[in-house]
């Protein structure tokens, strides 16, 4: 219990919110909706995961806004061009893998620091994606939406197969070797080194594996409509970042674990149709937000402060 | 090693130097400065085609930069440049109205000919104003076909870009006067932001109508708004009983107007306005059009009205179903 | 994170290790980009007047834009050598922009207590962050996350989005639009902040701390330093500049909407670093940061004037691919000495 405070905090005031809704504005509870609000969270979920990796192994990741861009459009465009989805989807995973290693080899290769290798990649990448596109929509062939099927059959096997990717990593980082090699990365390179781990090599994993994961959240975000536009994982990095830190993975390492981040980006992602269903005005919306993770940074602050005495 | 580094560097710079050096030859021809709001919207990038169109019919130099985002601070920045460039014409579509007035004036008393399009500065900082439809009249022209489609009844919401972009709120404040004025028994419920990203306004568009079971009609006013609310109608199985309107281009759209999701686009030609803009800017800075005219002949599209300082383009164009096959952009 | 010194033999290699820093192959970078462009970015115009990048108009200009990111920039680099960062120096920026506006029009304050009322708003923000940071030990990162976004949505609720604050009187234009003893008014203003944060960073034991709290924190506190407080003025500082540049940006566009500044800490994040700070902390000058804002507004800007790029419409684009790129090439040029060392010591052989 004591061990899981965080986490079950975060899943406490998750759970209040949608208490709240359920008197409020009952209205929110309507089973179609609610199937399309989560299959729009579906692809954030799968990058959110990768995040947590990154942030335990005390690294992180900006650029995953402009990666999913990338892997978006690019996949658009082989789409586009007749490629079937099968041959679409590993492309999108290895077209961001790659993205990945070149951060994963800046990184952990030369030593750099991740918060800037990252900020110049996003720019890079972003710029880049303008200047060969100018903004325009990919426009994708029919029977790629929904891979085909129905979109019902569609949105659960999207939202069936985050919540699959997340189950997975969860308990892969929980029991697999692997996964506590990621915590031992971030709490303690050094002895993660003299206990026989190569902290470069699993740090440039990880962020090969990011790129990966941003490709196939690409794909998600692909298959949910027929059109891609350019701009479309803009901002991402900064929704992703929240939901994991609000879900109490620690930015300092170490620390945090993938039901948090879960909790943490339902929670984010539960204030914008909660101001509909509310009629509050847009207005408030950024700093609500804002609101919310410093709150659970303070909640954290004074936790550990107390726990010093 | 760093020396080494250095050396690469100026190598580079040399190499760019001399490709530019070449390129540098221009120098007789008229310079026509053309600013967007934001350089990656499919608008602008369709009244840049009309741009160029008249650019090589009347053999000038078309010169074609903005912001990549929607930021008054770098149009200033842009026209600045321009000015020390000492380019002929500059023609801005303002994305704030007082801001970018600074930089004009600044660029008419160097004798540059300033006019505008899509969005008006301030009348003493441009001789011309290329009007697409004033914010009245797209205000107007949305709220009425809201109102043509359901009837002056029933409820509604609006996708907006942002919260704070000029033209988006100024549509808005007509939109909402228009309301108050005609249809007292329509009813605005929601006013969202998708900034500018049609994945996030079909998320927004999903809960409005979660939250809004009566709503009847989702309006965007910013054109990647329209087919994300269209998407978010169609995957709610609401197609016919929740209507989309709003402001984008045929080619975004038409696969929602064939399918019946989206009852019609309201927009201008936009290459038609920038083909209008470019003509009369040439026009302006070789004197052929002068304060006070009364109309103006644009080259292939015939004779255009002025009224007071502002040059008309005509009344928005409406794609529905039985048009937009007849447009391509 | 920081290089250990290394023994001065003679002084003959004292100055070579000085030309060779950081800060000085940057400095040559820019000059060599500023000659470049001197060079292809100047023509003679159809009128036969000289116009683009070597005129003294387009040089006041770069100055007069560069103000506001230059002061973020100078905000962010105490922060960043006590190994911390500051993400909402941007949001404050529009946050301050419409307080400003609003004391002034709204509360109707003459000009001069509003901007020092602006100030006192950029102090306490600063002091917000600094506050949450020190007192409760939270990663400035995740902080400044979360002030990023409350700052700008406290802008935006304040405006409901759409008022925009206009017509400031001309003597107050004048800060951010006319020339005073030659140069763009608001450029006197940034060189005396530059010269004060130059004075307090490399010339006091105040600032000097920053340094010494970046490079070991805890080593820090043992020696009696005062950490907790010495951090936190650092974004004290940031906050109040960056309400300082609210007032610049306010005066040079005449305007003030909550949108203002948005983006410009990445712009200022990248300035620092390029510009030497390391952001593990520790390392830093203020003279790195003037040189890493000049260098990227020398490139932004001149780019605009190269014909070729002109004709491929896309001066916006392949500056911010230039910049990204210059960045990783600076960080990849200061640790690849390093890497070639360990690499010749691990095999003395092959490196004959």
């Amino acid at each position: 219990m004591k061990r899981h405070f965080r986490e079950l905090s975060v899943a406490g005031a998750l759970l209040a919110v949608l208490a709240a809704m359920a008197v409020f504005a009952p209205a929110f509870y309507q089973p179609q909706p609610l199937l399309s609000l989560a299959t729009r969270e579906a692809p954030t979920l799968i990058v959110a995961c990768g995040m947590a990796f990154v942030i335990i192994a005390r690294q992180i990741d900006i650029s995953v806004g402009s990666q999913f861009s990338v892997c978006g459009v690019c996949a658009g465009l082989l789409a586009a061009r007749g490629w079937p989805l099968a041959a679409v989807l590993p492309a999108s995973v290895a077209i961001g893998a790659l993205l990945g290693a070149l951060n994963g080899f800046l990184v952990a290769g030369l030593g750099l620091p991740s918060i800037v290798v990252t900020l110049a990649t996003m720019v890079t990448l972003r710029q880049g994606l303008n200047l060969v596109r100018q903004g325009e929509f990919v426009n994708l062939p029919d029977g790629v939406q929904w891979f085909g099927l129905s979109q019902t059959t569609g949105q659960w096997l999207l939202v069936g197969f985050a919540l699959l990717v997340l189950v997975v990593l969860a308990l892969a980082l929980r029991h697999l070797a692997a996964g506590r090699f990621v915590y031992a990365i971030g709490s303690d390179a050094e002895a993660a080194r003299l206990a026989g781990i190569r902290p470069q090599r699993g740090t440039f994993f990880i962020f090969v594996f990011m790129g990966a994961l941003v490709g196939l959240a690409a794909m998600l975000n692909l298959v949910q409509s027929p059109q891609v536009q350019p701009l479309t994982g803009n901002g991402l990095e900064l929704k992703v970042i929240a939901a994991v830190v609000v879900g109490g993975v620690a930015i300092s390492g170490g620390r945090g674990n993938l039901w948090g981040a879960f909790a943490g980006l339902l929670l984010l992602a539960c204030v914008a149709p909660a101001l509909i269903h509310l009629r509050i005005e847009a207005y408030w919306e950024k700093a609500i937000q804002g609101a919310i993770i410093l709150l659970a940074v303070v909640a954290d602050g004074w936790r550990s402060r107390k726990a010093k005495g | 090693m760093k020396s080494r580094l250095l050396r690469l560097a100026l190598l580079a710079g040399l190499v760019l130097g001399t490709v530019s050096g070449a390129a540098a030859a221009a120098g007789s021809k008229l310079v026509v400065a053309f600013l967007p709001k934001s350089k990656g919207n499919a608008y602008f990038i369709s009244c840049k085609a009309g741009a160029e169109k008249a650019a090589k019919e009347l053999g000038v130099e078309l010169l074609f930069d903005g912001p990549t985002d929607s930021n008054a601070a770098k149009q200033n920045e842009i026209v600045e440049n321009w000015i020390t460039l000492g380019v002929d014409v500059i023609a801005v579509a303002a994305e704030n109205r007082e801001g970018i007035s600074t930089a004009l004036r600044k660029a008419q008393k160097q004798g540059i000919k300033v006019l505008t399009y899509d969005a008006d500065a301030m009348p003493d900082a441009r001789s011309f104003f290329v009007n697409q439809a004033t914010p009245e009249g797209i205000g107007h022209a949305l709220m009425d076909e809201a109102a043509r489609l359901l009837n002056g009844e029933g409820e509604f919401a609006m996708i907006v870009a942002t919260l704070t972009a000029a033209n988006q709120r100024e549509w808005q404040k007509h939109i909402e006067a228009r309301l108050k004025d005609k249809y007292p028994k329509m009813k605005l419920v929601a006013v969202r932001p998708c900034d500018d990203l049609k994945d996030k306004a079909q998320s927004e568009a999903t809960a409005i109508m979660s939250a809004n079971p009566n709503l009847k009609l989702i309006m965007s006013i910013c054109s990647p708004g329209v087919p994300g609310a269209a998407e978010a109608v169609k995957q709610a199985g609401k197609t016919g009983k929740v209507r989309v309107i709003g402001l984008g281009l045929p080619n975004e759209n038409r696969r929602y107007v064939k399918d019946g999701v989206t009852d019609s686009v309201i927009l201008w030609k936009t290459e038609d306005l920038g083909y209008l803009t470019i003509q009369a800017g040439v026009a302006l800075a070789k004197d052929q059009l002068k304060k006070g005219a009364t109309s103006f002949k644009a080259g292939s599209l015939g004779t255009f009205e002025i009224k007071g300082d502002n040059i008309l383009l005509g009344k928005p164009f409406v794609f529905n179903k039985a048009n937009i096959d007849q447009f391509n952009f | 994170m920081a290089e250990i010194p290394k023994p001065k033999s003679s002084s003959a290699s004292v100055w070579k290790d000085r030309l060779l820093s950081h800060e000085m192959i940057l400095l040559y970078v820019l000059i060599a980009l500023w000659v470049f462009f001197y060079f292809a970015g100047t023509t003679v115009n159809r009128r036969g007047v000289v116009v683009g990048f070597g005129t003294l108009d387009r040089q006041f200009d770069i100055l007069r834009h560069s103000c506001e990111i230059g002061l973020l920039a100078l905000a962010l680099t105490p922060v960043i050598i006590t190994g911390g960062i500051d993400l909402s120096v941007g949001s404050l920026l529009g946050l301050s922009a419409i307080l400003f506006g609003s004391f002034w029009h709204d509360a109707g304050l003459p000009i001069p207590v509003a901007i020092a009322l602006t100030l006192g708003v950029g102090a306490v923000a600063g002091g917000l962050n600094g506050a949450l940071i020190t007192q409760l030990k939270l990663p400035p990162l995740i902080v400044t996350l979360g002030t990023y976004s409350l700052f700008r949505g406290l802008a935006e609720a304040i405006t409901r989005g759409s008022v925009t604050y206009t017509d400031f009187p001309a003597g107050f234009l004048f800060l951010g639009q006319e020339r005073l003893l030659g140069l763009p008014a608001q450029a006197w203003l940034f060189f005396a902040v530059a010269a004060a944060i130059w004075l307090l960073v490399h010339r006091t034991t105040f600032g000097r701390s920053f340094r010494a709290i970046g490079f070991a924190p805890e080593g820090a506190r043992y020696a009696g330093l005062p950490v907790d407080r010495r951090v936190a003025s650092a974004y004290v500082i940031a906050g109040v500049i960056a309400a300082l540049a609210a007032i610049i940006y306010t005066a040079r566009l005449g305007q003030a909407k909550a949108d203002a500044g948005t983006g410009y800490e990445l712009f200022a994040i990248t300035a620092v670093v390029l510009g030497g700070t390391s952001i593990f902390g520790g390392t830093g000058s203020i003279y790195g940061t003037l040189i890493g804002v000049a260098a990227i507004a020398v490139l932004k800007n001149g780019l605009a004037c190269l014909p070729a790029v002109m004709r491929m419409n896309a001066a916006e684009e392949i500056s911010g691919l230039l910049t990204g790129a210059l960045l990783l090439l600076a960080l990849t040029a200061g640790v690849l000495p390093r890497h070639w060392a360990q690499w010749r010591a691990r095999h003395p052989a092959r490196a004959g």
